[in-house]
């Protein structure tokens, strides 16, 4: 079909998968040019060594100790010990499945919230920027700020959400938000939506905007409607984007514990708890053994989504 | 980029991002002084902004009186603060003096970052200047010197005087069913107007633990009230089922629903905004209350915590102070500092923001002796009655324990678990601990 055709990402064009017209000159490689890369790369290479790398072969380090805030004198090797304490416990198992809530509750809606705006940001209308600047506000606050913010708007007694509901005639006795685990976690989702709206939005829109004008035109004249046009073109083009936006979201939304300490403290009774939000409550007991052991854990589950994800989406390319 | 390349690019960022988190616990910053005067670093823990304005306030005065000692405050946010404190001890610089709280000198003394200011304390004129109770606290069970109080922290039951008038009563609760009765009485969800602002959320358990003290108040072990005398803890105690369940009821009956989830904030700004009658909290709250734009002067008081049956409430003291670091190379004017800091003005500090004092001569200040502080001195006239208990907050398993407890109070409130088995649970808990 002509439309599908004309969609096909530019990198697959015949015209750009061949050589450059022009033969590149392979430059030789002296000690001298290999010290200058090396200059110019250190500061870079020396950052990510100090504040990426030593952080993270410390934390793997103490995953292996009894590394106890309250006595940093004694931090014997304990093996394994911190893991199997952590994989004997049945909360571990709980804020696992907790986790995995929060990451499909928050993203699916983000993903289409966020989609939705970046449709209506590309096109072109009067105050634009200042649309977008609204919409790209709440990635400049910090988690933690959002968290309590979200804790009052959710309060049962003083909050505006039950304020504007009454006021609606859509209930007559407060909702207790917080209080009810079912109702918690749901509340924490809607604020973790609310935040994450826009980083989908603002990826989506500029993959949007890559899109060419003449396919979209070609299409039109050749009787696509919108939705087609979003469907078979839009989709299909952006689509390197999208996936590779969801997984760096699981990845951060997995991590991303702030909202939830803001709001619930992972209560009532750990029903909102996920596994970097527990994680915390080890580091506040001054438990750093623990807490490490429960970041590497998480890291191999973030390894093996990720490969897995990676895996499939490779398999279906090649299908 | 390749696949593979991808793979293990996004691994390492994951991997990165989670690990690197509690790794990041050491730093350094630097402590100055030189050209023939001293530059002290000073941290505190408790930061909010009108504290530090009342503290620079104290530093500039300790400048114009110790020409040649320069004092540089530092004033991380709350929520880092002690972290921050702890990067700066283990690093071994950034801090001269520093903010010590109870929950914190265990850690910070055990780990050899604190000063023992003993030998400086013993010269000190001004040490039998303070109170009993600060004299006490200064000194560790080891009998080392690592802080000296600058106040105390101490519950007393906020009340509206208006509410329990309309309701009936003639003068505020005394004892834990009295507040009971008086809090169901003045209940009336309909006019969102609750009796008890109830703590369920973080630290709510302080509150189950006062009721159960009050209660076992005739055989509390004064020197560690989590047992009673004979060694048992106060959990196991025949009187905790009774009190576990008056403060439940409590719940149940006169308190907000949703404060299963209140924390500190909500259940000051329910008193605060006139939608609770009952507050049980620390000082510095008459401070926010005095403020408050809806409550006027004549619709709110203080009164003394609350008795078990036996007549007897037990007070567990919480209280921070000023040390000195281990590692300060300035430790003469760092003590200079923390004993200036421990004298006359620590009367400032203590009533700007609301704690109770401890220099002895406070006591007679008109200031703590009428209004919301008159229940202060009424507890501290009756020492038999309010006793003063020390509460097992340096041990290293304090914050574990506070997580635990808090989160079987919500696993009560929200029907998950019962009264019988949160004792149980709190019992078995201590004695495994005390077992070692």
């Amino acid at each position: 079909m002509a439309v599908t055709d004309r969609a096909s990402p530019p990198s697959q064009r015949p015209a750009e998968r061949s050589s450059p017209a022009l033969p590149r000159r392979k430059r030789q490689f002296t000690v001298r040019r290999g010290l200058g890369l090396l200059g110019f790369l250190a500061p870079a290479l020396v950052f990510v060594a100090i504040f990426t790398y030593y952080p993270l072969v410390r934390g793997s380090e103490m995953a292996f100790k009894q590394w106890n805030l309250y006595d940093l004198r004694h931090t014997p090797f304990v093996g394994l010990a911190n893991f199997k304490t952590l994989l004997a416990n049945p909360t571990f198992y709980t804020v696992l499945v907790h986790s995995v809530v929060w990451v499909v509750g928050s993203i699916v809606p983000q993903l289409l919230i966020g989609f939705g705006l970046a449709l209506l940001l590309r096109r072109r209308f009067r105050f634009r920027g200042l649309y977008q600047a609204l919409v790209f506000f709440p990635w400049a606050v910090s988690g933690f700020l959002i968290g309590i913010l979200f804790r009052w708007m959710f309060n049962g007694e003083f909050g505006v959400f039950n304020d504007l509901l009454r006021k609606a005639g859509l209930i007559d006795t407060n909702i207790a938000w917080l209080a009810d685990p079912t109702l918690a976690m749901f509340s924490v989702i809607v604020a973790n939506v609310w935040y994450g709206v826009t980083f989908f939005t603002i990826m989506i829109l500029a993959a949007l905007q890559s899109v060419p004008d003449e396919m979209l035109e070609a299409a039109a004249l050749d009787g696509a409607n919108k939705v087609r046009t979003l469907f078979h073109i839009m989709i299909p083009f952006i689509r390197t984007t999208l996936l590779l936006t969801v997984l760096l979201r699981v990845i951060w939304v997995f991590n991303f514990p702030e909202i939830i300490y803001g709001m619930t403290g992972g209560g009532p009774a750990e029903q909102t708890h996920i596994v970097t939000s527990w994680m915390i409550n080890f580091t506040q007991a001054g438990d750093y053994g623990l807490a490490s052991a429960l970041g590497l854990i998480v890291v191999a589950v973030l390894v093996l989504f990720t490969t897995f994800y990676l895996l499939a989406l490779r398999d279906r390319d090649a299908r | 980029m390749k696949r593979r390349q991808f793979v293990l690019g996004a691994a390492s960022l994951a991997g990165a991002a989670v690990v690197g988190l509690p790794g990041c616990s050491s730093g350094s910053s630097g402590s100055s002084g030189g050209g023939g005067s001293v530059t002290l670093q000073m941290v505190e823990s408790l930061t909010n902004p009108a504290r530090s304005v009342v503290l620079k306030n104290l530093l500039g005065e300790f400048e114009a009186a110790n020409p040649g000692i320069k004092v540089q405050l530092i004033s991380p946010p709350t929520e880092q603060a002690d972290q921050k404190i702890q990067q700066m001890l283990q690093s071994g610089s950034g801090a001269d003096v520093l903010e010590v709280r109870d929950l914190t000198v265990g850690p910070f003394s055990n780990n050899g970052w604190l000063y023992d200011m003993s030998g400086d304390v013993a010269k000190w004129d001004g040490f039998a200047n303070l109170t009993e109770q600060a004299q006490k606290y200064a000194k560790q069970n080891d009998g080392k010197t690592y802080f000296i109080p600058y106040g105390f922290y101490g519950l007393s039951l906020f009340y509206r005087t208006d509410l329990i008038k309309e309701a009936g009563f003639s003068a505020p609760p005394k004892t834990w069913d009295e507040l009971l009765t008086q809090a169901s009485a003045i209940q009336d969800p309909a006019k969102n107007r609750y009796g008890y602002a109830f703590r369920g959320g973080k630290n709510g358990s302080g509150n189950v633990v006062a009721a159960i003290e009050a209660y076992v108040g005739d055989t509390i072990d004064r020197e560690n009230a989590f047992k009673i005398e004979g060694g048992q803890s106060i959990f196991a105690a025949p009187e905790a089922q009774a009190a576990v369940d008056t403060y439940f009821q409590l719940f149940r009956k006169a308190s907000p629903p949703s404060s299963v989830a209140w924390g500190y904030p909500e259940m000051v700004e329910g008193f605060n905004n006139g939608s609770t009658a009952f507050l049980l909290q620390d000082p510095e709250v008459i401070a926010t209350v005095s403020a408050s734009k809806v409550l006027k002067a004549d619709q709110w008081n203080t009164a003394p915590l609350l008795t078990g049956p036996a007549g007897k409430a037990a007070q567990p003291v919480a209280t921070s102070g000023w040390g000195v670091a281990q590692s300060s190379k300035n430790k003469e004017a760092a003590v200079k500092l923390v004993e200036f800091l421990s004298g006359d003005a620590s009367t400032t500090f203590a009533k700007e923001n609301s704690l109770v004092p401890i220099q002895k001569k406070a006591g007679d200040d008109d200031f703590y002796k009428t209004g919301p502080w008159a229940s202060y001195v009424t507890m501290t006239k009756a020492p038999q009655t309010y006793l003063t208990v020390v509460q097992p907050r340096g041990v290293a398993w304090w914050t574990e324990w506070s997580t635990k407890a808090d989160n079987e109070v919500q696993q009560v409130l929200i029907n998950k678990l019962s009264t019988g088995d949160l004792l149980k649970s709190w019992d078995a808990y201590w004695v495994k601990k005390w077992q070692g």
